[in-house]
């Protein structure tokens, strides 16, 4: 079955580098993209992704509140946090937001696969740059 | 001949993205990549690649310094900077450096393809912003010193501002020494005249500075309290 998924960052650039790294796996669809989580609430309800990649920090609404709202609306959703913040205190509040996964950018190209594998299974994967549980 | 572009950005996911977008121009090619400054200006003297694109916010040392020292090696190397921000201070401070285009990371997508095409016909590109400083007169003239102007910061060579980022990122005297190919007695001497010069007593005022200064760029985390249910509007 195909993993559809949902890019959500407010640097074009950023996501489709992103895009590259997911359009190798066979069994996986990037369906749509948007570039704030008020549009990544809105796409959430007309594409029904299910992982969406988000950001935290984007204009309009910010990744944490926009994962709090699509959890609540969309509880089979999965997110998965693609972030600048390398934080464990950052990366609890993402979690706490609901989140199953969170990726630190700088190592994405590493993570990011086995990152999304983990979270579509329903499995929890966090990798700070120094530490990956997952 | 292809153009050939030299990618310098300390994310992959970013690099990945702007090769991405370059190499929809069939007359373009990647022809390296760099994850930091230093290894940036050993690829461009390596591979002499005809456009170097340069992330202002770049660990071990930033893309304006790199752009800097791009240009002591070869004039004729022709550099574009992308930043998250277009602060006056960040604009003058790529420009003094020799910068001949100037994008926003936000606006990469648009207008890249741009700024690396007027590279390639021996133009300048630079965001409306930057036009409109030049129309302002702020290049031409130079700052303007008022009597109630606080007097500016002593200038720290170029290696002291080297040696400044890499403290302001967390590395020892004895891990910056090893960067740099220095004894950790230089970098010690060095860390004591930047302090003297900035008249700073602990690290803390050397990573406000360098923050000030664009030698390191920061994304702050969202600071708004929690927003009730339902999306925000514009």
């Amino acid at each position: 079955m195909t993993i559809r998924i949902l890019l959500v960052d407010d640097h074009p650039i950023v996501r489709q580098g992103l895009k590259t790294l997911l359009e190798g796996h066979s069994d996986w669809e990037v369906i749509g993209e948007a570039s704030d989580g008020a549009e990544a609430v809105e796409k959430a309800k007309d594409l029904s992704p299910d992982v969406m990649v988000l950001d935290v920090t984007m204009p309009r609404m910010n990744g944490l509140d926009a994962c709090r709202v699509l959890r609540r609306q969309y509880p089979t959703l999965e997110i998965l946090f693609v972030t600048q913040h390398d934080s464990p205190q950052m990366m609890r509040e993402a979690l706490e937001a609901g989140a199953r996964g969170y990726v630190v950018k700088s190592n994405a190209a590493r993570d990011l696969l086995a990152a999304v594998e983990a979270v579509s299974q329903h499995r929890v994967f966090t990798a700070l740059h120094s530490r990956t549980v997952g | 001949m292809k153009l050939r572009i030299l990618l310098a950005d300390d994310h992959e996911i970013v690099r990945r993205g702007l090769r991405a977008l370059l190499e929809k121009h069939e007359s373009w090619e990647v022809c390296g990549e760099a994850s930091d400054g230093r290894e940036a200006v050993e690829k461009a003297l390596q591979l002499n690649p005809d456009v170097i694109i340069v992330d202002v916010g770049m660990p071990n040392l930033n893309g304006l310094d790199t752009t800097r020292q791009l240009l002591q090696h070869d004039p004729h190397f022709k550099v574009i900077v992308l930043t998250i921000t277009d602060s006056d201070q960040v604009i003058r401070e790529a420009l003094d450096a020799g910068a001949r285009g100037f994008v926003l990371k936000s606006d990469a997508a648009r207008d890249l393809v741009s700024a690396v095409e007027a590279l390639q016909n021996k133009r300048m590109f630079f965001t409306p912003r930057v036009n409109d400083l030049v129309l302002a007169g702020f290049l031409e003239k130079g700052q303007t010193v008022s009597r109630n102007e606080a007097p500016k910061l002593p200038t720290l060579t170029a290696r002291e501002r080297e040696i400044t980022q890499l403290l302001a990122e967390g590395n020892s005297s004895k891990e910056v020494a090893s960067l740099l190919n220095l004894s950790t007695k230089t970098v010690e001497t060095h860390r004591s005249n930047i302090m003297r010069k900035l008249s700073f007593h602990s690290i803390r005022d050397l990573v406000v500075y360098a923050i000030k200064n664009n030698l390191i760029q920061i994304e702050l985390p969202p600071s708004s309290p929690k927003t009730p249910a339902g999306p925000t509007a514009a």
